[in-house]
């Protein structure tokens, strides 16, 4: 502990100091959130505000919104969002959405810090869980990290997916497990990557039962879990079909993602390597890549199978790597839940060097694309040697609490080996 | 994380978990005693490990072979190889022209003009030499009258005369022959001068057209024995002059006329009219061959390539300044003719040697025809002319007219009707040629390069060809043959230009390893490399139990 005692009143003032911070840059900047909008590093093609509006346009004109090739996004978000008033007239409306978005997926990662699942889950617990941070400070370090209000102002969609992943990883831990696949369900409706998170999830959950009406038997409990998703997304699906009246949502959200037929530059590391590829090997190297984004599930699930948490931690990190369209706002999800992992700081290697490295990309990220595209004295390759660089600072970031994660549990086997240089073989 | 190997007294151990925490402490003192000795692993870190590759290698296995197998197979769809060849060989259809020619002779009876229908025909078939162009006499009935049958390319009117003339008529392909009254055979007679005139005739009416043909089978691989002999080099020449001349067959040729004058007038010209009047009706017959597009332009002060007041030879291949005149190589696909109507007071000089060689761009004394890109007309006018009445572009529309024959290769010789029919069966056999030839290349080429993919469009579409190939072989010489044959051509050229084929060129296996290597070499070698010591820790488990089972049963 910190020593922060959380009170009420501090509670309060966090969420209320995170809304004000944004409320105020929408009102004082009226022109940021839309330059925001704009930039390829907050706005893929599967998550951009502009695009959705331009859905939204064709939804309540009753045209089919995928129409036009523009919209990639769940076909749920666009009742969601005619029920608002309109944003050019009252985007204030909009903008309360977005912050409280936000707050629930603080109060989320606030209730998963607080459940100490981190430091001591059921099969390992941690020698240095007592030195961990406060869920007000793990809040706090979500809510005012830059990338997360810069997520905020630019009004990706992909809140949505990083709310609902949050409060999976909260309603497991807190011993719902029904609540918990509910939740995942509805991330992987919005963004479909969110189904590889299920196997530490329910592995999460597993292990966080209510002793009272716990199911005891591992592979029924996996089944009733995977049937829940199965049921949650069915009837998602069937919704979506109500609302839009065909089965064209499917393609268009899903298969632009798993055929990124949409080239737009982003931060992650497909659509340089995809604009390069031979168009005979194309339909192969998608599958390879889809594939190593997904054979980590898997591995990194035995591995660790004691802290399932640093699991899911771990492949969220992965994601905002290997994603067909990551943004910043994946790497602001990663970067709220290292935080849980306070006690093993210590034993990390290299935060000075993926610290630098990823600050230095955020500076020179965008000039790098300013350079290519407005002033035409760069070409594609310096915007993509930067998210190289980009990436290799959260791989950096990864690996080192990979690295600490394991040794803290090979300490507990080797007491005698504490604090002294080990060699990795 | 340290991967520890363990040390060979540790194998005992494995054989129950009850045993490892013996074995921990007994290692700690160990370990206190050896310091480079690290512990045993546990057999629950062991199950792990390989558990760990065991899922990377399941991935590998159940999904990413079956998929790299389904994208990278080329598909390549059946076409029937030896079939295409025969076709581009020959040897699928032998090219035969039957011509059939009427002979009207409503003052001869019935049995004097068998008997000179027979002489002639005997007659024709000694002077024929090829094959594949037959002319076959028949004697039209007698009640037929003026019109002339639809079967037959060409109708003989036998009308008694004076003396033995002929002359074609010139709306329809209808030969007038008149004979004096003492050329009828005599039933007995085995020949007659008339039956011998009238062949000469008919020979010498076909025989730009049997050239033509021949010279078309001589140059495609055509078979030797089924080739025409004693095509004289002159005439082979003179023919390849004229192919040369005329444009490139394609389904639509595009028009453009345009009227460039040297002074501010004329400035309007009534060019719709005057195409109407006297183009018109040849595009209209042309139209079963080719579709024409026609569009039409004016520029003033336009300033040709030569100054020169008079014109030479010379000049005129660089009159046209193509650099200032909006003259387009080609709209919308289309080959384009171009129609030029110049304005201005230049002149041509009468040519010096009047000893052309035939078939060459012969100058008039108004305007010369460009090879396969159209016609220059010089139109002198008085200088306040501000509008081109349809009387003004008579002549050179005629003569534009005539050009576009001899652009689109129309032969020279007899009447206008009888030398488009003769253009309809000589581009029907050019078609039937080229699209044989392009399935032959096509043929060759899926041969010749075994990993190209060959998408089922193309084998559609060489299905299609073939099929309209056959049914033009069949009806060759008429109407539907000529419709079979370009609808062979297009579909065989669309085959052979099959996008996603000419895009997949031919791409050899170490470009493959080009290809795979960068990407899946770094992530293969730690597979592999796991894969290989599971299994070497796998064997020598296997081996030291099998020693501890032995070394028990020796106790």
């Amino acid at each position: 502990m910190d020593g922060a005692k959380v009170t009420p009143g501090r509670t309060a003032c966090l969420y209320i100091g995170a809304a004000v911070l944004r409320l105020v840059i929408f009102t004082l900047l009226p022109g940021l959130p839309d330059l925001l909008t704009g930039r390829v590093e907050i706005s893929t093609p599967v998550t951009s505000f502009k695009r959705l509006q331009e859905g939204l346009f064709l939804y309540n004109h009753n045209v089919s919104p995928y129409d036009g090739g523009v919209y990639h996004q769940a076909p749920l978000l666009l009742p969601l969002f005619s029920l608002l008033p309109s944003i050019t007239r009252l985007p204030i409306f909009t903008y309360l959405l977005y912050i409280a978005v936000d707050l629930l997926s603080a109060s989320a990662l606030w209730r998963i810090a607080d459940s100490g699942e981190a430091g001591s889950s059921a099969l390992f617990t941690s020698p240095r869980r007592e030195k961990r941070w406060s869920g007000l400070v793990i809040a706090a370090v979500f809510l005012f990290n830059p990338f997360t209000v810069a997520t905020c102002l630019g009004r990706s969609t992909s809140v949505f997916t990083t709310c609902a992943i949050l409060h999976a990883v909260a309603k497991a831990v807190s011993g719902a497990p029904f609540g918990a696949m509910v939740a995942i369900s509805f991330a992987s409706y919005l963004s479909m990557y969110p189904l590889l998170l299920l196997p530490p999830l329910v592995l999460l959950s597993y292990d966080r039962q209510h002793s009272g009406r716990a199911i005891k038997s591992a592979p029924k409990f996996a089944a009733i879990c995977a049937s829940t998703v199965a049921g949650v997304l069915a009837a998602l699906f069937q919704l979506s079909y109500l609302v839009t009246g065909s089965w064209e949502f499917l393609p268009s959200t899903y298969g632009v993602q798993l055929t990124l037929s949409d080239l737009t530059p982003n931060v992650g590391l497909w659509w340089y390597f995809f604009i390069e590829m031979f168009d005979s090997f194309r339909s192969f190297f998608l599958a390879v890549f889809w594939l190593h984004l997904s054979s980590y599930v898997g591995g990194l699930t035995v591995r660790i199978r004691r802290q399932p948490l640093v699991a899911l931690t771990l492949i969220l990190g992965i994601f905002a790597i290997f994603k067909p369209y990551p943004s910043i706002s994946d790497a602001a999800l990663f970067q709220a839940m290292v935080p849980l992992y306070r006690h093993v700081f210590p034993l990390m290697r290299y935060t000075f060097v993926s610290t630098a490295v990823i600050m230095y990309a955020t500076c020179l990220g965008p000039a790098f694309y300013y350079l290519w595209i407005y002033a035409g004295s760069g070409n594609a390759n310096f915007f993509y040697a930067i998210t190289l660089v980009w990436n290799l600072g959260q791989s950096l970031l990864v690996c080192d609490l990979l690295f600490a994660v394991l040794r803290d549990e090979w300490e507990v086997e080797r007491p005698e080996m504490v604090g002294k240089e080990i060699r990795q073989i | 994380m340290s991967i520890q190997q363990p040390p060979d007294n540790g194998a005992g151990h494995f054989e129950s978990p009850a045993v490892t925490s013996d074995s921990v402490t007994a290692n700690s003192k160990d370990g206190a005693q050896v310091k480079k000795q690290p512990p045993p692993e546990k057999a629950s870190d062991v199950r792990r490990r390989s558990h760990i590759i065991l899922s990377f290698w399941l991935i590998i296995l159940l999904l990413g072979l079956p998929i790299w197998w389904k994208t990278t197979t080329i598909y390549r769809a059946d076409l029937p190889l030896q079939e295409m060849l025969d076709w581009s060989d020959g040897k699928a259809c032998r090219p035969v022209f039957p011509l059939r020619i009427s002979i009207q002779a409503n003052s001869l009876q019935e049995q004097e003009a068998q008997n000179l229908l027979r002489l002639t025909q005997h007659a024709l078939d000694d002077l024929n030499d090829f094959s594949g162009h037959h002319l076959r006499l028949q004697l039209a009935p007698p009640s037929a009258t003026e019109h002339h049958n639809r079967e037959s390319v060409l109708t003989i009117r036998l009308v008694p005369g004076d003396a033995t003339t002929a002359k074609f008529d010139p709306h329809e392909p209808i030969l007038d022959i008149t004979y004096p009254s003492n050329a009828i055979p005599s039933p007995t007679s085995s020949s007659s001068p008339l039956a011998t005139y009238v062949a000469g005739q008919l020979r010498s009416t076909f025989a730009e057209e049997q050239a033509t043909i021949s010279y078309l089978l001589s140059t495609n691989s055509i078979p030797s024995d089924h080739r025409p002999q004693g095509l004289s080099s002159d005439i082979s020449d003179s023919l390849s002059k004229r192919t040369s001349r005329s444009l490139k067959y394609a389904p639509t040729y595009h028009l453009t006329f345009s009227l460039f004058t040297s002074g501010p007038l004329p400035s309007s010209w009534d060019i719709d009219g005057a195409i109407g009047e006297y183009m018109k009706p040849v595009l209209d017959v042309l139209s079963p061959i080719h579709n024409f597009t026609i569009d039409t332009q004016v520029q003033l002060y336009a300033t040709p390539g030569v100054q020169n007041q008079v014109l030479n030879k010379e000049d005129l291949s660089s009159f046209i300044n193509a650099a200032e005149w909006p003259l387009s190589p080609s709209i919308g696909g289309a080959p384009t003719v171009n129609f030029i109507v110049f304005v201005g007071d230049q002149t041509i000089a009468a040519p010096a040697q009047s000893s052309e060689e035939d078939g060459a761009p012969e100058p008039s004394s108004h305007s010369w025809m460009m090879p396969q890109w159209g016609t220059v007309y010089l139109l002198p006018l008085p200088n306040d002319t501000s509008h081109l009445s349809v009387e003004a572009l008579k002549q050179p529309l005629l003569t534009f007219t005539s050009h576009l024959l001899s652009l689109t290769g129309t032969p020279q010789s007899g009447s206008l009707p009888l030398r488009l029919s003769t253009l309809s069966r000589i581009r029907s056999a050019d078609l039937l040629l080229r699209a044989s030839s392009t399935l032959g290349s096509l043929a060759r080429l899926s041969l010749a390069l075994p990993s190209i993919s060959i998408p089922s469009r193309v084998a559609d579409g060489v299905s299609k060809t073939m099929h309209h190939l056959r049914l033009a072989c069949e009806t060759l010489g008429g109407p539907e043959g000529l419709a079979h044959a370009r609808i062979a051509e297009a579909e065989a050229e669309r085959a052979f230009f099959e996008k996603s084929m000419v895009g997949q060129l031919y791409f050899p296996d170490e470009h493959k390893i080009a290809v795979y290597l960068p990407l899946l070499g770094p992530v293969a070698v730690p597979l592999v490399m796991g894969l290989l010591n599971e299994l070497k820790a796998w064997v020598k488990r296997r081996k030291e139990a099998a020693a501890v089972g032995r070394g028990k049963k020796m106790e």
